[in-house]
């Protein structure tokens, strides 16, 4: 585990404990993230990874633990200070989560519009700047239906960080993308990051952009933090669910023969 | 943020300082046009800013496009290592003439 | 025995619970709403996909439904020997029962339908999580205009349907069994009075708040369905459901205010 409470930490999570109904997902997970560090949050489907994303942006309610974000406590309990903290970060999801009813320029001038009380020109260079760092210069008026997967992700990194957010979180960046332009996105974090000293965090179960990009990883698993580490003391860590990520092998579970005949042949589970 | 103007001659000297997020974005932008809407070249100080956000950024680059179209002539002033990122980020920093002093500005004109 | 009373209970805790949602976002949308500032222009906007778009539809079905009144309601008067009062009792049938709730059914049918399917679409779609992300607030920026806009357009629509029905009822008693103008419109004045006018304007209240809110509350919290709402055939399944849920209410709803208001 890391310094839980180094002295420039935008996100602190303690023990932080999230379930749906019966079943919980998360199990007491504590992690801290500095400020202008890129954070990956990896592991494989089932590992919790998206359920701490969600918690993290208060979209899933928490059973117990506490986030803290900027410094303020982002919870259910506190509107005021989840309205606060989210004015100051900024969200790609993975599917883009574009508004299909709005051109592209909107989408990505909404935030302005509701937030800021900025000239209308104002706004409209702005847009164009960030369509420009996206490589999308040109798109502005076109639908989110006309772009491709990659265009839709671009865009979706332009809105996330037209109020230049010193919090962006980053679902799954690589998904459904070409190898090219999942690299020409892995540049794009970390041009941003160098410019703008964002702190990052990207949820992925993509090896090598996280490799490239992370100044730290976490790996998850099984609803805990197997580790939080360097690229380097990742790769060397000795743990052997480690490096079954790291070398892509299959998972073994030790299995019973017995209770694999009972699953297959149960009338009901 | 804090913001004056002077003149020298044909040019208007605008000494911003602090920071620029978009909640004073739009009193830079307004200081900016008054300024070329008087018919003078202007320089923009940039040294005692710390930061600057991209509404900031816009301003400046409607301010650079309205000199532009009145024939003025537009630069900013020492400009910091923090700002200069950000310009470089979205490849602005090609795009403005940038100077360390007064001087070298005008005589640039020249 | 014990596992259906179980099931039962479940379902009955499963329904209590949806109406606690529902009634959630209806509170939660008008108080959002009624802070400032006003997002008027996102009203206007709704004003004109439910209501302006609906005009069509509201006009070919006013004058359909004013046209059938006319003809059944000139049988059975004939055999009276009433046909003098084909006027009042048409006008009476649409402004009391038959405009309020067949514009409302095609309000559903036409806008009703399509606002479950778009904030459904974007439920899936994380467009939803993306709002509240930017802090802004969907029952503000996406359900509110809609509530506000059904409660204002379905009335507007009921009295297009109302006239136009009326006019219907002119074409076929009047043009086509040869009844005397003024005798339709007599007998109209004299039959329709006021509260008639009143109760069919309270309906076509209720009925705009309660198929924009069903239509809305639906398609929002799609994610929370206990069958699962995985794509398009959660989005199908739930579009369908809304728009029968409020079809029943409206129905339900118009017994209820004839009853009470009688």
């Amino acid at each position: 585990m890391t310094q839980a409470t180094s002295g420039n930490a935008v996100i602190e999570v303690e023990n932080l404990v999230v379930g749906y109904g019966d079943r919980t997902v998360l199990n007491g997970i504590t992690l801290s993230v500095d400020s202008g560090e890129i954070r990956v949050i990896m592991g494989g489907s089932g590992s919790g990874k998206t359920t701490l994303l969600r918690s993290l942006l208060g979209l899933k309610e928490i059973a117990s633990g506490s986030i803290h974000l900027l410094g303020k406590k982002f919870h259910y309990g506190y509107p005021k200070h989840m309205s606060e903290v989210r004015r100051q970060m900024g969200v790609a999801f993975q599917g883009g989560a574009l508004f299909g009813s709005m051109t592209v320029g909107e989408n990505i001038r909404l935030p302005l519009r509701e937030h800021t009380r900025l000239d209308e020109n104002t706004m409209r260079i702005m847009t164009r700047i960030k369509l420009e760092l996206v490589n999308l210069a040109g798109f502005e008026d076109l639908m989110p239906s006309e772009l491709s997967g990659g265009m839709v992700k671009r865009a979706a990194l332009a809105r996330s960080i037209i109020l230049d957010p010193k919090l962006l979180f980053f679902d799954e960046p690589s998904a459904g993308l070409d190898p090219v332009t999942s690299a020409e996105l892995d540049e794009l974090i970390l041009r941003v990051r160098g410019a703008t000293r964002t702190t990052i965090v990207v949820v992925t179960h993509e090896l090598d952009s996280a490799l490239k990009i992370a100044d730290r990883i976490t790996v998850l698993g099984k609803g805990e933090v197997l580790m939080t580490g360097t690229v380097e003391e990742i790769r060397n860590s000795d743990d052997s669910r480690i490096q079954d990520m790291l070398h892509r092998r299959p998972r073994e579970e030790d299995q019973d023969p017995e209770d694999y005949l009972r699953r297959l042949t149960a009338k009901r589970h | 943020m804090e913001s004056q103007t002077h003149k020298e001659g044909s040019y208007t000297i605008l000494r911003l300082s602090g920071e620029i997020d978009f909640h004073v974005s739009p009193k830079v932008r307004e200081a900016v046009l008054a300024g070329l809407d008087e018919g003078q070249n202007l320089l923009v100080d940039l040294s005692g800013v710390s930061y600057i956000d991209s509404s900031g950024i816009a301003s400046l680059v409607e301010g650079y496009q309205h000199a532009k179209g009145k024939s003025l002539s537009f630069a900013l002033l020492g400009v910091r290592d923090g700002v200069m990122s950000v310009l470089k980020l979205t490849r602005l920093d090609k795009v403005f003439p940038m100077f360390d002093s007064v001087e070298a500005a005008t005589a640039a004109n020249k | 025995m014990i596992k259906y009373v179980e099931r039962f209970g479940d379902y009955v805790l499963y329904v209590l619970e949806q109406i606690g949602w529902m009634a959630t976002l209806l509170f939660k949308s008008l108080y959002a709403f009624a802070k400032p500032p006003y997002d008027l222009f996102a009203v206007v906007r709704q004003i004109h996909f439910i209501g302006a778009r609906s005009l069509y539809v509201i006009l070919v079905a006013g004058g359909f439904t004013g046209m059938v009144l006319a003809l059944q309601f000139y049988n059975t008067l004939e055999r009276f020997g009433s046909i003098d009062l084909l006027g009042s009792a048409t006008a009476l049938a649409l402004v009391r029962e038959l405009g309020p709730v067949m514009a409302a059914l095609m309000v559903i049918g036409r806008a009703g339908s399509a606002m479950c399917a778009e904030i459904g679409i974007m439920r899936i779609s994380e467009q939803i999580d993306a709002l509240e992300c930017m802090a802004i607030d969907p029952y503000r920026y996406l359900i509110a205009p809609k509530i506000i806009a059904g409660i204002i357009s379905v009335p507007l629509l009921t009295s297009v349907f109302n006239v136009i029905g009326i006019l219907g009822g002119y074409l076929v008693g009047v043009l086509i069994f040869g009844l005397s103008e003024g005798a339709y419109f007599d007998s109209m004045y004299a039959g329709v009075e006021w509260n008639d006018v009143e109760m069919g304007l309270y309906k076509s209240l209720v009925f705009g708040l309660i198929l924009t809110w069903i239509a809305t509350a639906k398609g929002y919290f799609l994610h929370l369905d206990r069958r699962g709402a995985y794509g398009a055939e959660g989005v199908s399944r739930t579009t369908t459901d809304a728009v029968v849920l409020s079809s029943i209410t409206v129905l339900f709803g118009d017994y209820l205010i004839g009853a009470l208001m009688l």
